[in-house]
């Protein structure tokens, strides 16, 4: 019990650093400056509002019958926003197709490497 | 300007915390999803300070306080 109430105020203070940084640098922006307290709000917010996330994504995942959730589900979350989804659908695409990429240099590789292996067994036989 | 950096919320972070919400031990959560997660907080984040510093300015305060991210709370709530 309390080794899950340590790691919640963990969880808490990295929340709480990230948003820190993202507001100075629009502070920055917008030549204002953010009240501690300010911070510490957003920071609250943003906390109790990735776990409602989470909820959403579980019944998301739960309806599909499924136990993983997976970028389909996060899409759905952020449904309530037109922008925000534009935003998210082109991210995953980015993903996607980095991952395909990633997937076709490994196959080259491994091809590679059995065309050397298969020029090299010859060379073993001979000796 | 182009040296600045873009900060954003670790993957374990995340995923810890969408680990610790979920109700069923069963689920879990595909790397790209916590990615994404990632992205959808960080808008969350910038979308409140934006809209806090508009408030401030409105209201011509010197300093964005609590007063004004509340103001703009429960729309930016509705709006995610």
């Amino acid at each position: 019990m309390d080794d899950t109430l340590a790691q919640t105020q963990r969880l808490k203070a990295a929340i709480h650093f990230t948003t820190g940084q993202i507001c100075q640098t629009i502070a920055a922006d917008c030549g204002r400056e953010f009240s501690r307290q300010a911070i510490a709000a957003i920071a609250e917010t943003t906390f109790r509002q990735c776990d409602t996330f989470a909820k959403d994504l579980e019944a998301f995942a739960r309806h599909a019958k499924r136990n993983t959730i997976n970028v389909d589900d996060v899409k759905l979350v952020s449904r309530r926003s037109t922008a925000l989804s534009t935003y998210i659908q082109q991210k995953s695409e980015e993903l996607a197709s980095a991952h395909q990429e990633q997937k076709e240099k490994r196959r080259k590789n491994t091809v590679k490497r059995k065309h050397q292996d298969t020029e090299g067994d010859p060379e073993q036989n001979e000796d | 300007m182009a040296e600045q950096v873009e900060f954003e919320f670790k993957k374990e972070t995340i995923g810890k915390l969408l680990a610790k919400s979920f109700k069923d031990n069963k689920t879990k959560v595909s790397g790209d999803a916590v990615i994404l997660m990632c992205e959808i907080l960080k808008v969350f984040v910038e979308e409140a300070s934006r809209r806090a510093v508009k408030q401030a300015t409105t209201e011509d305060g010197e300093q964005v306080d609590v007063e004004h991210f509340e103001k703009i709370l429960p729309q930016l709530l509705l709006d995610f």
